[in-house]
């Protein structure tokens, strides 16, 4: 009776909607779900599950936006402002490896900057780009809480540290 | 690097250098989740409470809170929901001791979290860290399923009436959301803006219900305090700081590392010449900061020969404060101003953009340090950058505006030869 | 809030404030001048902008005023040396990177920014760093948007949100990087456009009036909206003779509306000033033929040579007089005065698509004003959809949930954007809602109800219960959906929910500006259906003062064109005046004086902002010329204040009122309703329940929320003459560039015009 479910539209949002919409194995889906359990308030997983769709997707791309939207039933503009303030969310595209050094002071103090300067040269990209072939993409980050074993980078969630600039060129060398 | 206690029993790094550490067999056999027994068994959420204020345990996130006395803010007859939330967030300049506990210690955390969740009768309770430790929400989510599995979590806790859940959260990268508030709006799946004190999370905070969030250090401290008794706790460190605390080393010093210190340790001098190795390839000290970047530089000269007490007290004394106990070491070699424009630039990039002077100040100060650097600095550019520094402290909505401003007018201060000659044209 | 005082000393004067006021409020109260930006009564708080700061005794460091609960003793300091220097630092840091550029600025003259900047003066610039650039760009047909200019107040984020619920637009970005924007750059929304008018700054500006006037060139008339019968109150931009825009900003109007308005409010004037108006009366000699221009004398005298012809040959109920519900008090007074002293007929009657004749008829209780509803504590909403036609009520009623804590029971058979408000949402089945006010006044009937509604009775249970146990205002509205008998029922609820010590509330939602003006100077003699039915029947000359309806001239199309003579008052060439012998240009809203009454029963008044179109006349100044032709002087010379003083000695409900006593929008004033007894309502529920039981069991429930602006951005004879209102009708696309204004394309690409839907 009336207690069929009626879906409220996020506002104004059928005219918002990117093109397409997300859609993902059922293996994804159940561990969105896990998320979404540890909740009481579905929204509160919104990064974990912005993390898992720039997994699958390379970057939070407008099918995945939508997706994000229509599965935690927000609106479209909620999605962008959370997105936009992390820095870890990426509404563009970024290389397949993504390279991140720590520039803050105590890296910086043992020499950061030879470490960013020897991957420049090696990827052939400045920071902020992404190499042409979509492999590399060089950042400098803040600190990353490894200020013990500086300088370090991250290539994507992996941790490298006490980096030398030769050992910073075979890690990126031995990239698979 | 080194990892180990100083001048006391390793209490919080008992367990860190074990084969195994992570495991829970491992953790049961060196004394695990005995606190948690105790407490149930014996133990009322006040008697917890009282025991945690007893042993003048003061939050290690940064503020320096006293831990029992927060939690006794909890409204216990609120019909709300209670939450405990562990900050994980570690994003502190020159601190990485939460990793460390984190990544060879989980369950200590989490026996932590369930004595606290105890105290305050809080049946969900989040981890909250920072998106970059991808890689220890993986080793907190193994040991949770562990202690899952083992009747330690979930339903009927060994075997007792008390239930409670602990879940992960991630962070997605931004220093703000180590700032209380500013976490439980991120929680909430909300941009990570402070939220307005009061109400103070105590009495209305994570869903708008009573909610206690604690540093990571602050938490594993728990089983120990319940273990040893508050008091015996209390006695390994001062009177108005109890217990030990654990110290992230970094910088131009021969040993890096964390170091597990009895509170008022002293003294600073000692600890950085000879626990620390002194200063790396026999250079001369020149400047220390203590507390993560968020405190006020010190010179040489307030360190050598001034025995400063590594406490709260004795840190102010010398000219600083424990902060998160993050110690920044830099030798004759650098250039304070290139530091703290280094500095600078990551708070204008962590400034959340909420409020008016830390967001637009951040970004002023940075255009100034950058077009100072190119060599187009002026000789009134000390006095502007301090006048701004004094427009931001104080006037901030929350005290990342006041940690932005303190690094540079004490580097201005303390350094300001470093600053002049960059200054005249 | 309490009314018990607590002291509290500013500036070492001792002043009594109420309990719980806000420091910042009790400052300004007092004169003494708090700067801000961020803070805006009813909002929700946001201390972000760090300018209202003030020394409090016993704090640690300067506190934000706008945050501050008095408290009792407080001492407060706001002005010395250490505040002046905070806050003009604050100041200082929000000039930083905002671009010194007013002299290009559509804002210039209304900045908020600004004003402080010239009233603190000497500010050396002390940044001479490189700003922060940002493009100027277009979020919409109707938003245009100077990101550089933003000081991140988020006064337009919060009203998107918590006034219309929308939140279409938000902050993006982190730090200095912060923007006001959102996903892809484009603001689809009901574009009601009330970020721009809480904007300080020029950061969002009116989009339709970009470049086009500056502030101070424009004469300020303070009016009231001819679109809906919210009445809400505005501000009209002249320039010369041009009506340049309309704005509701407090410093120039404070009505009922604060700073709301809806699109149509805000954006739809542009038909004042368009080429299409009727410039001079039109004559159509001979049948078939064409409308030639005529003077106003020989039209006058044409139409009552005309009139006088018909009334001699069949008598003077063979001529009917229709009138528009957006007529002025004035020019409907005069039509009845016409019709029933001039021509003596009683086929006179109102073009209005929802009479709620049968509710004043048996009204039991006050009227809600807008007020009211805001502090409601709880609020039942049957049918309607407040949120595309009667915006302002829709507003009001989200803050009194979301702000006040109210309920809201909403009984639709459409999931309305309201019911992300609603505490309970009965969602019942099209067509049914009659049965829903059956049950809500008979108990009894629940089953029956029910079983219609398509819902359970605990629903109707639990609503009666949630009005039982309101302590407060209880406001009860209803839309167009309900039967003349259920109209009467519910109008009768202020008896049947009567309590101790609390008020019932109705607030009916009719469609048009005056609606419930039409009803009070009694334009109701016959329905319009009876009179149209009568067309070129027993009527054989019909006098209309605006245009039918759609759905009114689809059915009677045929009878207009077979009448003897049909005289038509319009601002523009519409299907009726198709079919018109004489056509009248009358002036617009914007070119007259003269009253509205709202769904508040507010009188308020209309006034002229630009002297009246080419040659158009006020429709009350039309009638009275006719009259007189016809060898009736109603007296009233020019002046629209004589029908009015006419008015208010004749209408009850209207007396001892004045032009003058209407002076103050900031002070409406509610016109005396009769207030029916109580009265005894089995025949209604009988009719109710009759009407009810004939529906059937299966009947559907809409399941979609409708799209925004599904019924704001059709298309009307107005609306239809705003360019941008087509863009919105054709889904508000996408444009290649924001940077150029969204209505080139309408020059580019033809099949974004829509035809005029509604009005
Ligand atoms: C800008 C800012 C950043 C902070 N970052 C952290 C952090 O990364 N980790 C943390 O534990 N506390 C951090 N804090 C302190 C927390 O606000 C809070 O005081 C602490 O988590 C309380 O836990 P405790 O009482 O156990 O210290 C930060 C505070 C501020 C103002
Ligand atoms: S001081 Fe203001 S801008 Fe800075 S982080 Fe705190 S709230 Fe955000
Ligand atoms: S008005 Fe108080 S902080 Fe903006």
């Amino acid at each position: 009776m009336s207690q069929q479910p009626i879906n409220i539209q996020p506002l104004s949002q059928p005219v918002q909607m990117p093109e397409g919409i997300a859609s993902f194995s059922p293996e994804i889906e159940a561990e969105i779900d896990r998320h979404l359990a540890k909740y009481p308030v579905m929204r509160s997983a919104i990064l974990p599950l912005m993390f898992i769709v720039q997994r699958e997707r390379g970057y939070l791309d407008p099918p995945g936006v939508a997706y994000l939207a229509q599965r935690l039933k927000l609106r479209i503009t909620d999605i962008w402002e959370v997105a936009t303030f992390y820095s870890m969310i990426n509404l563009k595209p970024v290389g397949k490896y993504h390279i991140q050094v720590c520039k803050t002071l105590s890296c910086k103090l043992l020499g950061s900057d030879k470490i960013t300067q020897v991957c420049a040269e090696k990827l052939g990209i400045k920071v902020g780009e992404m190499s042409a072939d979509g492999r590399f993409s060089l950042s400098e980050v803040e600190c990353l809480g490894s200020c013990g074993t500086a300088p370090m980078f991250q290539v994507n969630f992996d941790y490298h540290e006490n980096l030398t600039v030769e050992k910073a060129e075979q890690i990126l060398d031995s990239l698979p | 690097m080194f990892i180990g206690a100083i001048g006391c029993e390793p209490l919080q790094l008992r367990r860190v250098h074990l084969e195994n550490s992570r495991s829970l067999d491992v953790y049961r056999r060196n004394g695990g989740y005995e606190a948690i027994k105790k407490v149930l068994d014996s133990m009322s959420p006040d008697d917890v409470i009282n025991e945690v204020k007893k042993s003048a345990l003061r939050g290690r996130g940064g503020a320096g809170f006293p831990t029992g006395m927060k939690w006794s803010f909890v409204p216990k007859d609120s019909p709300k929901e209670k939450y405990v939330v562990c900050n994980a967030d570690e994003s502190e300049p020159g601190t990485f001791k939460d990793r460390y506990l984190m990544e060879r210690d989980p369950h200590m955390l989490i026996e932590g979290m369930l004595i606290a969740a105890y105290a305050l009768n809080a049946k969900t309770n989040y981890i909250y860290t920072r998106g970059e430790y991808k890689y220890l929400i993986d080793i907190m989510d193994l040991a949770l399923d562990e202690a899952r599995a083992a009747g330690l979590l979930g339903e009927k806790i060994l075997g007792t009436d008390f239930s409670c859940e602990i879940y992960t959260h991630t962070g997605a990268g931004a220093y703000i959301c180590g700032e209380e508030t500013a976490l439980l709006s991120s929680l909430e799946g909300l941009r990570g803006h402070p939220r307005m004190k009061p109400p103070f999370p105590a009495v209305s905070g994570l869903y708008a219900s009573p909610t206690v969030v604690n540093n990571v250090e602050t938490l594993t401290a728990v089983p120990d305090i319940i273990k040893l008794g508050g008091e015996a706790y209390q006695r390994l460190g001062t009177e108005k700081s109890g217990g030990t605390k654990l110290w992230s080393v970094s910088g131009h010093v021969n040993q890096p590392g964390v170091y597990e210190l009895p509170m008022g340790y002293d003294d600073m001098e000692k600890f950085i010449m000879e626990d620390c190795g002194g200063i790396a390839n026999g250079k001369q000290l020149k400047a220390v900061i203590p507390g993560g970047s968020s405190v006020y530089i010190m010179r040489a000269d307030q360190i050598i020969g001034k025995d400063v007490r590594m406490d709260y007290e004795g840190l102010v004394a010398g000219g600083s404060s424990v902060g998160s106990g993050g110690f920044i070491v830099m030798d004759e070699t650098v250039d304070i101003f290139e530091s703290t424009k280094n500095l600078t630039e990551f708070y204008k990039h962590e400034s959340c953009g909420w409020c008016t002077p830390c967001r637009e100040g951040t970004d002023w100060l940075v255009k100034i340090f950058k077009r100072i650097d190119k060599g187009g600095g002026r000789p009134e550019d000390a006095q502007l950058l301090l006048d701004l520094c004094d427009n931001i402290e104080g006037k901030s909505f929350c005290p990342l505006g006041d940690a932005a401003a303190w690094p540079v007018q004490s580097a201005i201060k303390r350094f300001p030869e470093d600053f002049e000659k960059h200054m005249k044209n | 809030m309490s009314t018990e005082l607590i002291k509290v000393t500013i500036n070492s004067e001792d002043f009594q404030v109420t309990k719980g006021a806000r420091l910042i409020d009790v400052c300004r109260d007092h004169h003494f001048d708090i700067p801000s930006f961020c803070y805006y009564a009813d909002l929700a708080l946001q201390a972000s902008c760090r300018m209202c700061l003030v020394r409090i005794e016993k704090m640690p460091k300067l506190q934000t005023s706008c945050t501050i609960i008095c408290t009792d003793g407080m001492v407060v300091t706001t002005q010395s040396e250490e505040i002046e220097k905070a806050q003009r630092s604050m100041l200082e840091f929000l000039l930083a990177n905002h671009p010194l550029d007013c002299p290009v600025c559509d804002r210039g003259g209304e900045c908020e920014l600004q004003e402080l900047t010239f009233d603190w003066g000497n500010l050396e610039e002390r940044f001479v760093e490189q700003k922060n650039a940002r493009a100027e760009k277009y979020l919409s047909p109707m938003v245009a948007n100077d990101p550089q200019r933003c000081i991140l107040c988020k006064r337009c984020t919060r009203v998107c949100d918590e006034w219309m619920g929308e939140d279409a637009i938000e902050a993006g970005n982190r730090g200095s990087n912060t923007v006001i924007g959102t996903y892809g750059g484009w603001l689809n929304c009901s574009q009601c456009g009330n970020c721009i008018e809480v904007c300080p700054t020029g950061t969002l500006l009116d989009g339709t009036y970009r470049h086009q006037a500056r502030p101070w060139e424009l004469t300020q008339t303070v009016s009231t909206c001819t679109y809906c019968s919210d009445g809400c109150q505005m501000s009209l931009g002249s320039r010369g003779d041009e009506l340049m825009r309309i704005v509701a900003r407090d410093r120039y109007v404070n009505g009922l509306n604060g700073e709301f308005l809806c699109i149509k409010g805000r954006f739809g004037h542009p038909f004042v000033n368009h080429e299409q108006r009727i410039r001079t009366p039109l004559i159509r000699y001979k049948k078939g033929g064409k409308l030639i221009p005529a003077t106003w004398d020989e039209a006058i005298r044409f139409t009552a040579q005309k009139l006088d012809a018909v009334v001699a040959a069949h008598g003077s109920t063979s001529l009917g007089v229709v009138g528009s519900a957006r007529l002025t008090n004035e020019a409907l007074y005069c039509l009845r005065k016409f019709a029933t002293e001039v021509v003596e007929t009683e086929n006179y009657a109102i073009a209005d698509a929802f009479c709620v004749k049968p509710f004043f008829d048996s009204l039991g209780g006050p009227l809600a004003t807008h007020h009211d509803i805001r502090h409601a504590k709880t609020i039942v909403l049957i049918g309607g959809e407040p949120e595309e036609l009667q915006p302002l009520t829709a507003k009001q009623i989200r803050q009194a949930v979301r702000n006040g804590g109210a309920k809201l029971i909403l009984i639709n058979s459409v999931p309305i954007r309201l019911s992300e408000q609603a505490s309970q949402f009965i969602h019942v089945r099209r067509g049914s809602e009659n049965a829903a006010v059956l049950a809500l006044a008979d108990a009894a009937s629940d089953d029956l109800a029910a079983r219609k509604l398509g819902v359970e009775t605990s629903e109707l249970n639990s609503a009666r219960q949630t009005i039982a146990e309101t302590q407060g205002d209880v406001v009860i509205m209803f839309g167009g959906e309900l039967s003349s008998a259920a109209q009467a029922v519910v109008a009768q609820m202020p008896y049947t929910f009567a309590v101790e010590g609390r008020r019932i509330c109705l607030h009916p939602l009719p469609l048009f500006s005056n609606s419930i003006g039409a009803l009070d100077m009694d334009m109701h003699s016959k329905t319009l259906t009876d009179v149209l039915e009568a067309a070129s029947g027993s009527i054989r000359a019909l006098y209309l003062a605006g245009s039918l309806l759609p759905e009114h001239l689809q059915k009677s199309a045929e009878a207009l064109s077979k009448l003897d003579f049909l005289v038509v008052q319009e601002l523009f060439e519409t299907e009726t005046t198709a079919f018109a012998d004489v056509v009248l240009p009358a002036a617009s809203f914007a070119e007259i004086d003269g009253t509205y009454t709202n769904n508040d029963g507010f009188v308020q008044r209309v006034r002229k902002s630009i002297e009246p179109v080419s040659q158009s006349k006020p429709d009350w100044l039309i009638v009275s010329q006719l009259a007189k032709e016809l060898g009736v002087d109603f007296g009233f010379e020019m002046s629209a204040s004589a029908v009015f003083r006419e008015i208010a000695e004749r209408i009850p409900a209207y007396a001892d009122l004045r032009y003058p006593a209407l002076k103050d929008e900031s002070q409406p004033v509610q016109v005396k309703h009769a207030v029916a007894a109580k009265r005894d309502l089995t025949n209604e529920l009988d009719e109710v329940r009759r009407a009810v039981e004939g529906l059937s069991d299966d009947g559907d429930k809409v399941g979609e929320t409708p799209p925004v602006g599904h019924e704001l951005f059709k298309l009307g004879t107005l609306t239809d003459k705003v360019p941008q209102f087509h863009l919105l009708a054709a889904g508000n696309p996408k444009p290649e560039s924001f940077a150029i204004s969204p209505l080139y394309q309408i020059t580019i690409d033809e099949d974004l015009k829509r035809e005029p839907a509604a009005v």
